[in-house]
C-alpha cells in the first residue's frame, strides 16, 4: 500500500494554527496603533505607521512562536508522526508565516496610509537604520533582537516586504533553535544555544546591512570588506546552518512525557 | 502483527532503566504488562512507541525498527497519563486533529465513546477533571484502532464506573477489531480478566511472559498441617509463606502434576488457586 506523505498535513496544520495566532497578533497591534494614532492626533504629533510598529514588535512575536514550535513535536510523535515529518512540516509552515505576515502588514499599512492622507495627518520619518551604537554589550544584544536592517515600504515595497520576511524568519529560527536545545539538553546547554542564536542574528543583521549598503555597526563590523552579493549569500548560509542545527537537535530527540 | 524485543537496554546516565529485555508478542491479544513502580514499564513502552531509542538492542514491529519509520509509527498508538493543562481545544477538535494522522481512526465510534463517558463536547480539555482527561485518552486509544495500541496506566483518576466502561468497550472493540493491545497497570486484581497474556517486568528485566491461564495454573496455595505442607512444598519454588500455630500456608510457583494434586488432597492438604494479583506481589517481592 502506498504510504501517503505526512509532512504536508503537518505543514498545513502548523501553518493554520500559527496563522490564527498571527491574526490575533496583527489585530491587537492594529488596535494599539489606532490608540496611538488617536493620542498623536489629539496631541498634534506625527504618528508612527503600522508597518514600522510591526517591524519592531514582529521580531519578538516571531521569536515567541519559534520558541513554541518545539511543543508541537511531542503532539506529533504522540500521533505517530516521525520527527522528520514534524521538522519538514514545521519548517514549511514557518516560511509561510514569515511570508504572509509582512504581506498582511503592508496591506493594513497601505490602508492606514490612505486614511491618514485623507485626514491630512503626516507619519513620522523613520530612522531605524541610524541607531546609535555604543560599546555597551547589553545594549548591543537588546538592539540586535529588536532592530534589524530596514527599508521604508514607500521607497520599495517589494524589498521592504522581503526584508521584513527575512528578519522575521531569522527570529522564528532563533526561537526554534533555542527551544530545541532546551528540550534536548539541560539549562546550561540551552543558555549556550541562546548565545549562538544571538550571534547568528547579529551576524545576519551585519551581512544584510553590508548587502544593502547601510551603516555597519556592532561586533561583526569587520566583515564590511565583503562584497554585497557575498554578504547576501552569507545570510542564506546562516539560515541553512540554523535549520541544520535544529534538525540535528531534533533528529533523534527523546520525547518528554 | 508481531512485536519483538531483543536484548534491549536503556540507560539514563549510569543507571539502567532496562537491563536486558527480550520478548515476542505475536497475535492480536490483550497483553498485561505488570511491574512495580520504577520497574521500567513506561521506559519499555516509550521505546515501542518511538518516543525514544534504546541504548542498545533492537525492537521491531513486523520486522521493521519503528523509530523514525513513518509506516510503522502510524500503526502504534501510545496513550499515557498526559498533562493537558495547556490544551484549550475541545474534545471534538482534538479528535478531528487525531483523525488526520491515524489511518484507521473511526470518528463515529469516537463520538459514541464521548457520549458513553459523558464528556462535555464544548469544554476546553484543560478544564476537564483528571478522570475525564483519562477517559479522553481511552477514547483516542480505542478509536484510533492502531494495530499496536498501548495503554500505560491510562485509567489514573478515572472513577470505578468509568473504568468499567473502559474495560467493557475494550473487550467489545477488541472482539470486532482485534489488534495487539498492551496494558500496563497496577490495578492487577481489577483488570486480570482482560488479559490474554501477561508479562511481568521487574528491575528492568522481564521476569516472566505467559498466557494467563497457564500462569495461573502454575500458582497454588497449599494449606494444612505444618509438617505435611513442608514435606509437600520442600522441592517447590515457594513465593510466600504464612503460619498460624501448627497450620501453615505456602504459595508455590510451578507446574503441579495431577498425581501431585491428588496426593496433596489425599494427605489432607488444601489446595487453592492463586490470583494474578497475589502472584504479581509475591514474585516481584521475592525478586526484590
Amino acid at each position: 500500500m502506498k504510504q501517503t506523505r505526512i509532512f504536508p498535513k503537518v505543514a498545513l496544520d502548523m501553518f493554520v494554527i500559527q496563522l490564527v495566532w498571527t491574526g490575533g497578533f496583527l489585530g491587537i497591534m492594529f488596535l494599539i496603533n489606532i490608540v496611538k494614532l488617536i493620542i498623536a492626533g489629539v496631541q498634534g504629533n506625527e504618528v508612527e505607521g503600522y508597518f514600522n510598529t510591526i517591524f519592531i514588535a514582529g521580531n519578538i512575536y516571531m521569536l515567541i512562536i519559534g520558541l513554541l514550535s518545539i511543543h508541537f513535536l511531542s503532539h506529533y510523535v504522540g500521533n505517530g508522526v516521525t520527527r522528520k515529518d514534524y521538522f519538514i512540516g514545521s519548517f514549511l509552515a514557518s516560511i509561510g508565516i514569515a511570508i504572509i505576515l509582512p504581506i498582511f502588514t503592508i496591506l493594513i499599512s497601505s490602508l492606514e496610509k490612505f486614511v491618514l492622507n485623507l485626514a491630512n495627518i503626516s507619519t513620522k520619518v523613520q530612522t531605524i537604520n541610524e541607531v546609535d551604537i555604543d560599546e555597551n554589550i547589553i545594549g548591543d544584544i537588546v538592539q540586535s533582537i529588536l532592530i534589524s536592517p530596514y527599508i521604508d515600504p514607500q521607497n520599495n515595497w517589494m524589498m521592504a516586504i522581503s526584508l521584513l520576511a527575512l528578519n522575521l524568519y531569522i527570529n522564528y529560527l532563533m526561537g526554534w533553535l533555542i527551544s530545541s536545545s532546551f528540550y534536548r539538553f539541560d539549562v546550561m546547554a540551552g543558555i549556550g544555544f541562546i548565545l549562538i542564536a544571538l550571534n547568528f542574528k547579529m551576524l545576519k543583521d551585519t551581512l544584510l546591512r553590508i548587502s544593502l549598503d547601510l551603516p555597519v555597526p556592532g561586533w561583526f563590523s569587520w566583515l564590511d570588506f565583503l562584497p554585497s552579493g557575498m554578504a547576501l549569500i552569507g545570510v542564506f548560509i546562516i539560515i541553512l546552518v540554523t535549520v541544520w542545527f535544529i534538525r540535528l537537535l531534533t533528529k533523534r530527540i527523546a520525547i518528554k512525557m | 502483527m508481531n512485536v519483538k524485543a531483543e536484548k534491549v537496554q536503556l540507560k539514563y546516565g549510569k543507571d539502567f532503566a532496562l537491563k536486558d529485555i527480550s520478548f515476542e508478542l505475536s497475535g492480536e491479544k490483550i497483553y498485561g504488562l505488570l511491574g512495580r513502580n520504577g520497574a521500567g514499564k513506561t521506559s519499555l513502552l516509550s521505546i515501542l512507541a518511538s518516543f525514544r531509542e534504546p541504548s542498545s538492542g533492537t525492537i521491531t514491529i513486523n520486522g521493521d525498527i519503528p523509530f523514525e519509520n513513518a509506516k510503522v509509527m502510524q500503526q502504534v498508538a501510545f496513550l499515557y497519563n498526559k498533562d493537558y493543562k495547556e490544551e484549550s481545544d475541545n474534545v471534538i477538535d482534538m479528535l478531528e486533529d487525531i483523525q488526520r494522522y491515524r489511518p484507521n481512526f473511526d470518528k463515529n465510534y469516537a463520538e459514541y465513546l464521548v457520549d458513553r463517558f459523558k464528556l462535555d463536547r464544548k469544554k476546553p480539555i484543560k478544564k476537564f477533571s483528571k478522570g475525564m482527561q483519562s477517559s479522553l485518552n481511552v477514547i483516542m486509544g480505542l478509536a484510533s484502532r492502531a494495530p499496536v495500541t498501548i495503554f500505560d496506566e491510562v485509567y489514573l483518576g478515572m472513577d470505578a464506573p468509568s473504568r468499567d466502561i473502559f474495560y467493557r468497550e475494550l473487550l467489545e472493540d477488541q472482539g470486532k477489531h482485534p489488534r495487539i493491545i498492551i496494558m500496563s497497570t497496577h490495578l492487577v486484581s481489577e483488570m486480570d480478566y482482560l488479559f490474554d497474556e501477561v508479562m511481568i517486568i521487574n528491575q528492568g528485566t522481564i521476569l516472566l511472559q505467559e498466557e494467563i491461564d497457564k500462569l495461573l495454573a502454575k500458582g497454588a496455595t497449599i494449606t494444612g498441617n505444618e509438617d505435611l505442607v513442608n514435606d509437600f512444598a520442600s522441592n517447590k519454588k515457594q513465593i510466600n509463606m504464612q503460619e498460624l500455630g501448627t497450620t501453615k500456608s505456602v504459595t508455590i510457583y510451578g507446574e503441579l502434576s495431577d498425581d501431585e494434586r491428588e496426593a496433596a488432597l489425599e494427605s489432607g492438604l488444601d489446595l487453592a488457586p492463586v490470583s494474578l494479583h497475589e502472584l504479581f506481589i509475591h514474585l516481584t517481592e521475592e525478586e526484590n
